[in-house]
């Protein structure tokens, strides 16, 4: 494998974690929403995202891509491989973090609710002041976590097209009839990234533990 | 010349919880600077009748009128009252916790200051003013940027009152405040309540602590199975009840009571 | 869309075929690398510390490997060692070694959550090594393991998926080959995707009957 192939791969590298990143950076604020939707329990709304939750939560990222990409066309929606790549990763990603988000406010002390409420504050004003600050600290190593698996699960959108690390393994193979160095290559270089938001989630629980403990 | 109205009018209060009738018919009023205090049984009903006086609860009938405006229900009487009219309502009682409910990420200080910032939308300066006092007036100058984990019972529950404060509210509600405290800062938290009943603050509280009702009320109210079984000074009360429910209840709680504090008093 | 079910309907052999060969591998998977994956969560909790770290750095890596680029290594790997699988043996192969370090980091989980006491009464009735590890051990570990296998189980279901990369004939690919056939995008994947619902909601349904029974039992 030469320096070019080596180039391309990086690339491919960049490519997928920017998708991943973007799928996260939606699929957060997203979650976030749906879960305040269902912990409300508004009539319709929260139902169905209960079942449209699971379903995607049940979704491998390949078959809910190919759905994306083919099948939008047919009701008049043209979307093109990374639009569809993002979309899809968003989709499965916000699923998670819903119930990730769902569960820290399951768990919330309603002693704090009903403190807030008795001093006048409005649901906003409670969300905004109270409730958010603690969720956004309680949920973050699951949250983390979860970064952590869709990067791993990423490599779905190569069947899209997108010319991510997967498709630049598999295209260095095809013209040097050597696939095994590439797609070694690419393993090792994925698994880093994915090394490196692991340790972002050990770094995150471990100062979590010592903050518990203080 | 007119007497200025009630603080607090209750009338027929019930509330059912499935089967289990909790309130069956409560009448209560607590004028201007009184300070009530509702004693009773376990499972007697106080803490729900406490909790509807703020509408933490929802009564099932009967109304609560603050101050001649009525709570929870629009002035027709047939409509539920919006969220933001019964928060407003809400910024008029202060509600004292059993378990203190401090929101832990905030300090002392924070606790106290942010209602009165992001409700009342008073200018910070003046916020902040008023909170060093009210936390130097509950003995916790010192303690301001604290958080609540690093706060003992006692402390947590005078940041509580302290909070309640804040708000400048005409009617203040403590549920049983004190049970949930070691015995030894019990102390501590009742002579704050005893300074607040001897400046005049209206209070209507639920409590266990005999001693505090005889030193401070006004009024005792004593609730059996939902419903108001005698009232009267604490004099009347405590030494002459009128019925037989009165005279078993003071038999089984206040004997303990003030066998301990005759101890504590010896020793 | 309701021709495009119709069409489906009539060539449901392939769906259920697919459906048949995910379910296949799932299970086989599943059963193996839970299996082997108690072999190395032994070695995880040796007390040989070299033991110990040397499978515990074997399973931290493998944890942070994707797995279709994993299985690609695989597939082309197999041959050069003189294994010729087929695309469906390499698969399952990839599954079983890929869930085999998820498997044992899931049982170390368990295992370490396990009450002192237990272990030490089976020491005090003269329980040691293979058998304190088989009756002593593992029924409790995998009992309070159950809940986290089944979301392992749900996620290789989930994994199978990308097999059809290799050209695996499960679900997927089933789905790629009706749609392709006949032009049938929405109702193909909307099908598949059912499918693999159906089958993720009859784990965590088996899950929680055997949640209760092992609740019951207590």
């Amino acid at each position: 494998m030469g320096p070019g192939d080596w180039l391309s791969l990086a690339q491919g590298a960049l490519v997928t974690v920017a998708l991943s990143l973007a799928a996260i950076a939606i699929g957060l604020p997203l979650g976030l929403a749906l879960a305040l939707v269902r912990w409300r329990g508004v009539p319709y709304a929260s139902p169905a995202i209960a079942t449209l939750v699971s379903l995607l939560r049940a979704a491998p990222g390949v078959t809910l891509g190919l759905l994306i990409f083919f099948a939008l066309p047919t009701v008049g929606i043209s979307i093109e491989a990374i639009p569809a790549a993002i979309v899809t990763l968003t989709l499965i990603t916000a699923a998670f973090d819903c119930e990730i988000w769902r569960g820290a406010l399951v768990d919330f002390p309603r002693d704090q609710l009903e403190a807030a409420q008795s001093v006048g504050m409005t649901a906003g004003t409670r969300l905004r002041l109270i409730v958010l600050p603690q969720i956004l600290r309680s949920a973050l190593p699951a949250l983390v976590n979860e970064m952590t698996l869709l990067v791993k699960a990423s490599p779905a959108v190569a069947v899209l097209g997108v010319v991510d690390i997967t498709r630049a393994a598999v295209r260095i193979g095809a013209n040097t009839y050597e696939p095994l160095p590439p797609f070694s290559a690419a393993l090792v270089i994925y698994s880093l990234v994915v090394f490196l938001f692991v340790l972002a989630q050990r770094l995150v629980e471990r100062r979590r533990r010592a903050a518990e403990v203080a | 010349m007119n007497a200025p109205p009630p603080v607090l009018e209750v009338r027929a209060l019930t509330k059912s919880f499935g089967d289990h009738v909790v309130l069956d018919g409560i009448d209560l009023v607590v004028a201007r600077g009184e300070t009530v205090c509702i004693l009773g049984p376990s499972g007697s009903g106080k803490s729900t009748l406490l909790r509807c006086l703020n509408w933490l609860e929802t009564p099932d009938s009967g109304t609560v009128v603050l101050s001649r405006e009525r709570l929870g229900v629009l002035p027709g009487g047939n409509h539920r009252m919006s969220d933001a009219a019964l928060a407003r309502m809400r910024t008029r009682i202060g509600f004292v916790f059993q378990h203190f409910a401090l929101w832990p990420h905030l300090s002392a200080i924070e606790n106290v200051m942010i209602a009165p910032l992001h409700v009342q939308r008073r200018p910070r300066a003046e916020v902040r003013a008023e909170a060093e006092a009210l936390l130097a007036k509950v003995g916790l100058a010192d303690r301001a940027d604290y958080f609540p984990a690093k706060l003992s019972g006692g402390q947590k529950q005078r940041v509580g009152i302290a909070r309640a404060l804040a708000m400048k509210p005409e009617l203040l509600l403590f549920d049983e405040p004190t049970s949930a405290l070691d015995p030894e800062l019990v102390g501590e938290v009742l002579v704050v309540m005893r300074e607040l009943a001897r400046d005049g603050m209206t209070m209507v509280v639920v409590t266990h602590e005999m001693g505090f009702a005889r030193e401070a009320a006004n009024r005792v109210v004593l609730i059996d199975h939902g419903r108001v079984v005698e009232t009267g000074t604490p004099e009347a009360f405590f030494d002459n009840p009128q019925t037989e429910r009165a005279r078993q209840f003071l038999m089984r709680y206040a004997g303990a009571s003030t066998r301990a504090n005759g101890a504590a008093a010896a020793g | 869309m309701t021709t495009g079910l119709a069409i489906l309907w009539e060539h449901r052999d392939l769906l259920i075929d697919g459906f048949l060969t995910t379910l296949w591998l799932a299970a086989l998977s599943a059963l193996a690398s839970l299996a082997l994956g108690s072999l190395l969560a032994i070695a995880l909790m040796a007390r040989r510390p070299m033991v110990a770290r040397a499978s515990g750095a074997l399973v931290d890596a493998m944890r942070c490997v994707p797995f279709l680029l994993f299985a690609y290594i695989i597939y082309y790997g197999l041959p050069s060692l003189g294994l010729r699988f087929s695309n469906w043996s390499s698969g399952l192969f990839a599954l079983i070694v890929y869930n085999t370090a998820y498997m044992a980091e899931l049982l170390r989980g368990a295992w370490r959550g396990l009450p002192v006491e237990m272990i030490e009464a089976g020491h005090a009735f003269g329980f040691h090594g293979i058998r304190l590890v088989r009756r002593i051990i593992l029924p409790p570990v995998i009992l309070a393991a159950v809940p986290m296998l089944g979301n392992q189980v749900i996620q290789i279901i989930k994994d199978s998926a990308f097999l059809t990369i290799i050209a695996v004939e499960e679900l997927t690919h089933a789905a790629t080959v009706i749609q392709q056939t006949y032009f049938l995008p929405f109702a193909s994947f909307v099908s598949a995707l059912l499918l693999y619902w159906v089958l993720c909601v009859g784990v965590e349904q088996l899950v929680r009957r055997v949640g209760a029974h092992a609740e019951a039992r207590r």
